[in-house]
């Protein structure tokens, strides 16, 4: 019995359009504010500035792409932020213990997993839904993450992983920025040429299809949330050379912004509609956002404001686009 | 018309004694962490301590109860902490600068009602994801918040005011007779009213309730009006308690009343819960944390620990909930 | 020939001044840094560098981030504000450690930074402007310990538990008790500077302990939870906290607090940055200005009344010596 499900070709640029159902929000957005912060002031197009945005907002798509893929599935991972702190905090303690960099990353990358399973065993073998098993990872990541620094920062952090932020890969592209664009190139071949990624659209449209097609529908599911936890290791790699520390509260809460900015991006919960590109497309659009408003100075609290206008017009934007029925 | 009618007779009814079995579990639960308790640490069963509990779980439960109206339409809101503040940092504000506690109180209660009908209708006219619509909401709450409170805190207010907070009447903390008030009127609101088996069928399946004439769109708005009007009255509330009023009350409220939600049997699938469950869930969450201060256990596990028994709460309910496909 | 002499003088003396005034140019441009925009502390710094900006004809902007406390958001603000370029940095780093990289941005970007408040680890500072926390947290408890008659049961209530404000003060407070034999410390539980927590941690340790003589909290929003606590409980000791704040004063004033540490964040911001402009000026600056530790009670909290809006910086020469 050959399933209907993986008989279809992978989806072209269009089938992908429709598909993404209304990222067209994320875009406009984006344009708009461009335009307004190139206008304000002379600073915001400087290619400087722009690199600035950029290396700013490596972190977040780390997180941001496999989130995609897990909501998706209709699946949420409220524990992302508190898992990539532990994995800060973990790689961090390695790099000082043993002053190079592949064991810390291992190390990071080895709790990433643990909890990506952790999340998937819960989710697919334990039927329970995503918001609450990921609501109580969370807090046993953030949990240990404090207790085993005591909730002081660690620092010592040893030249190899300092060297993580500077410098130019292939005398290009800082290595963050590379690694953003390796992982998102990855994600892209994943989610669109694979067979698997097939499953992850259908695990979120048609989950009883792809049970009935005898697709091991829980295995997948457990993978894309393996996924959300390597990443969560990688991307510690990241926070770990920026601060140049482990703190257990460094990325608290990142995991809300990650949501929002796939959610801005116009993949939507349910349904199984999305655009991997629009998650990037939302997350330089809240990038963009902070740093425009920094350089024109506007008070803290007007900012503050301005994220949850921003993430609530981008939506507002595919409602009146008639996208969502 | 069969397939879609909505028979209200069996819905929330047949909910109730699936809900009673949920909610007798819990109260066994609930008396099994006590007896615990009370073997491990003699400050434990005192009266002090087991009024203060009651006390901070009244705090958790009147702002967990709009909320569960809100999720039992397969909502969320999770505004509810950003509300507070700004209920609370206004009702302040009013209070200092009118003198009268009369008119702080309805600003407190009105900001937070009129913050759940912003809610309300991001999500039925806008049509925007409850999570996203409230998250953003939290985002602005936030940043008004600090605007009109510059970093300042605004303290001392009238002992009557204040006695609403901390104050005990026939021995017991007024707070609790609120909550027991907002229990009972609960309640009689989900299983009693029509609109109340409305929103039970709308959690359960909003396209037959919709087919069979409720109102879904409006009554959504009154779930999400009803959560931030919850909101506005536990602000009143901790401001009371706290004597005093600062822009980040209520920042780390929104997750344990979530929690408070869940562990109590509520589920975000919609349909399913009761308000008496999420009482017992407030009342369990607040007593393992009071169990962890008791016995001077570093605080840095309490979010571990949480997160453990929100976990273990949903995880029983599933293996006790025979036949749910969801 | 005098007359020419004079003449010359009077010239010499004429362009010395003019030179002079062209050193001290104005509208210099300053980015303040502070860590939320909750703390009452952060307001009163922020206040106290637009009081000392005003005065000096310069201009303040200020950096927050959207999320309290958060380091990689301190980060990027300081990224962005280098590509704008101020002519100075008054900065309190969100961790004390953590924030090293940054630090290192603004040295490699060449703008001139006074450090406040908390100590920052790493970094080539103009000047640091501050007080000793250790010494706050001394006289404070020493303050609390003496009114306590030297005997009797103290708990304490501690602030966030890896800030560096935090752990200086708890190691004065702990270095008083040790000349107070016949005073028990019974507990000491993190309330994390917020009042909320403080008050459920009093009233948690007041069942636990039916006897408390006196509180020592980190600072005065946890100091004033705990009387809250405590006043609900119908139950009295003697509180201290450290801060300042005209919450504090009125506690004092009202007897409902004994002291509070003096923790001057107007100060320490007019402080800073005059300190910074100066540097811009070509004005000596000393290396480190620390403010002498002292407590507010009641004999002398008529003196702190004024509200921090209200306030004026006082002439440098008057606070800092030498």
């Amino acid at each position: 019995m050959h399933d209907a499900v993986t008989a279809a070709p992978a989806p072209n640029f269009l089938e992908r359009l429709q598909r993404a159902g209304s990222a067209g929000g994320a875009a406009i957005v984006l344009l708009v504010l461009f335009a307004v912060f190139a206008l304000a002031g002379r600073n915001f197009l400087t290619p400087g500035n722009l690199v600035n945005i950029a290396m700013q907002s490596t972190i977040l798509l780390l997180l941001a792409l496999p989130m995609t893929l897990i909501i998706l599935t209709e699946g949420l991972d409220l524990s992302m932020g508190a898992v990539l702190t532990l994995c800060n905090v973990v790689l961090a303690l390695v790099a000082v213990k043993t002053g190079a960099l592949a064991p810390a990353l291992a190390a990071a990358l080895a709790v990433g997993l643990a909890f990506g399973l952790l999340n998937g065993t819960l989710v697919a073998a334990l039927r329970i839904p995503p918001f609450v098993a990921t609501l109580g990872t969370l807090g046993v990541a953030q949990g240990l993450a404090l207790v085993v620094t005591d909730g002081q920062s660690v620092v010592g952090i040893p030249d190899a992983v300092q060297q993580m932020n500077s410098g130019l890969w292939f005398g290009l592209l800082p290595p963050p920025i590379a690694i953003a664009a390796l992982a998102y190139l990855a994600m892209h071949l994943l989610l669109y040429q694979t067979r698997f990624g097939a499953y992850v659209f259908a695990l979120g449209g048609n989950r009883e299809a792809l049970t009935l097609a005898g697709i091991h529908a829980r295995g997948n599911l457990i993978a894309v949330y393996v996924l959300g936890g390597l990443m969560a290791g990688l991307a510690a790699l990241l926070l770990t050379a920026r601060i140049n520390a482990g703190h257990p509260t460094a990325a608290i809460g990142m995991e809300f912004d990650a949501i929002a900015a796939v959610a801005v991006g116009g993949t939507s919960f349910e349904r199984g509609k999305g655009w991997l590109l629009g998650t990037v497309l939302g997350v330089l659009a809240v990038g963009v956002l902070r740093n425009g408003l920094n350089l024109m100075s506007v008070p803290s609290s007007v900012q503050v404001s301005a994220i949850g206008v921003l993430v609530i017009v981008a939506l507002l934007i595919d409602a009146f686009r008639g996208d969502r029925r | 018309m069969t397939a879609a009618s909505l028979d209200l007779n069996r819905g929330p009814l047949a909910h109730l004694s699936q809900g009673t079995r949920s909610v007798v579990y819990r109260l066994l639960a609930m008396a099994l962490i006590a007896a615990a308790m009370s073997f491990a640490s003699e400050a434990f069963l005192t009266s002090n301590n087991l009024l203060n509990v009651l006390r901070q779980a009244s705090l958790l439960f009147l702002l967990a109860s709009g909320l569960t109206l809100v999720i039992l339409t397969a909502g969320l809101d999770l505004s509810v902490g950003a509300n507070v503040a700004l209920s609370a940092c206004l009702a302040a504000t009013v209070i200092k600068g009118t003198g009268s506690v009369a008119l702080g109180v309805a600003a407190g209660l009105g900001a937070g009602s009129l913050v759940g009908l912003a809610n309300g209708l991001l999500v039925t006219l806008l049509r925007i994801p409850p999570f996203i619509a409230t998250y953003g909401m939290l985002w602005i709450l936030h940043g008004v918040t600090y605007w009109f409170m510059k970093g300042e805190t605004i303290h001392g207010f009238p002992p009557a005011f204040r006695a609403v907070g901390s104050g005990y009447w026939l021995g017991v903390p007024i707070p609790v007779y609120v909550m027991l008030l907002f229990l009972a009127a609960g309640i009689v609101f989900a299983q009693r009213t029509t609109w109340g088996q409305e929103i039970y069928a709308i959690g359960a399946n909003p396209e037959a309730a919709r087919l069979s004439g409720v109102p879904v769109r409006r009554r959504l708005v009154l779930v999400y009006v009803a959560s931030g009007a919850m909101a506005g009255l536990a602000s009143l509330i901790f401001l009371a308690r706290l004597n005093s009023a600062e822009g980040d009350i209520g920042e780390t409220l929104t997750l344990p009343a979530i929690a408070a939600v869940l562990i109590g049997g509520t589920s975000l699938f919609g349909g399913v819960g009761s308000m008496l469950g999420t009482l017992v869930g407030a009342v369990i969450l607040t007593l393992v944390l009071n169990f962890m201060n008791l016995l001077t256990i570093n605080a840095n596990w309490q979010p571990l620990v949480t997160g453990v028994i929100v976990v273990l709460a949903v995880f029983l309910d599933n293996l006790t909930r025979k036949g749910d496909s969801r | 020939m005098k007359t020419l002499q004079t003449m010359t003088l009077t010239l010499a003396a004429l362009a010395a001044l003019a030179a002079a005034g062209v050193a001290r140019a104005d509208n210099e441009r300053l980015a303040v840094f502070t860590k939320n925009q909750t703390n009452p502390y952060f307001q009163a710094v922020r206040l106290g560098t637009e009081a000392a900006s005003r005065q000096m004809k310069a201009t303040v902007t200020h950096y927050v981030p959207t999320k309290p406390d958060s380091i990689p958001e301190q980060m990027s603000q300081i990224e962005d504000v280098i590509v704008k370029k101020p002519d100075a940095i008054v900065f309190i780093p969100v961790d004390y450690k953590a924030m090293a990289p940054g630090v290192q941005k603004i040295n490699t970007a060449k703008i001139p930074v006074v450090n406040v408040t908390d100590r920052s680890e790493v970094g080539a500072f103009v000047s640091f402007v501050g007080a000793s926390d250790y010494d706050l947290g001394k006289e404070t408890a020493r303050a609390l310990f003496k009114a306590m008659g030297g005997k009797g049961n103290v708990i304490g209530i501690e602030g966030v538990k890896g800030s560096l404000t935090n752990i200086d003060r708890q190691r004065g407070m702990r270095d008083a008790l040790k000349d107070f034999p016949n005073i028990k410390l019974l507990a000491s539980q993190p309330g994390n500077y917020q009042r909320l927590q403080a008050l459920q941690v009093m009233e948690n340790l007041m069942q636990s302990y039916p006897q408390i003589d006196g509180v020592f909290a980190a600072n005065d929003a946890m100091a004033s939870g705990a009387i809250e606590a405590m006043e609900a409980a119908n139950r009295k000791a003697l509180v201290v906290g450290i801060n300042g704040t005209k919450e504090a004063i009125d506690a004092i004033n009202a007897g409902k607090m004994l002291a509070t540490g003096d923790y001057n964040g107007f100060l320490q911001g007019c402080l800073g940055t005059m300190a910074a402009l100066r540097s811009l000026r070509g004005q000596p600056v000393p290396k480190e200005i620390v403010l002498p530790a002292a407590v507010i009670d009641k004999a002398n909290a008529a003196r702190h009344a004024v509200p921090v809006e209200q306030r004026s910086c006082p002439r440098w020469e008057d606070a800092v010596k030498g």
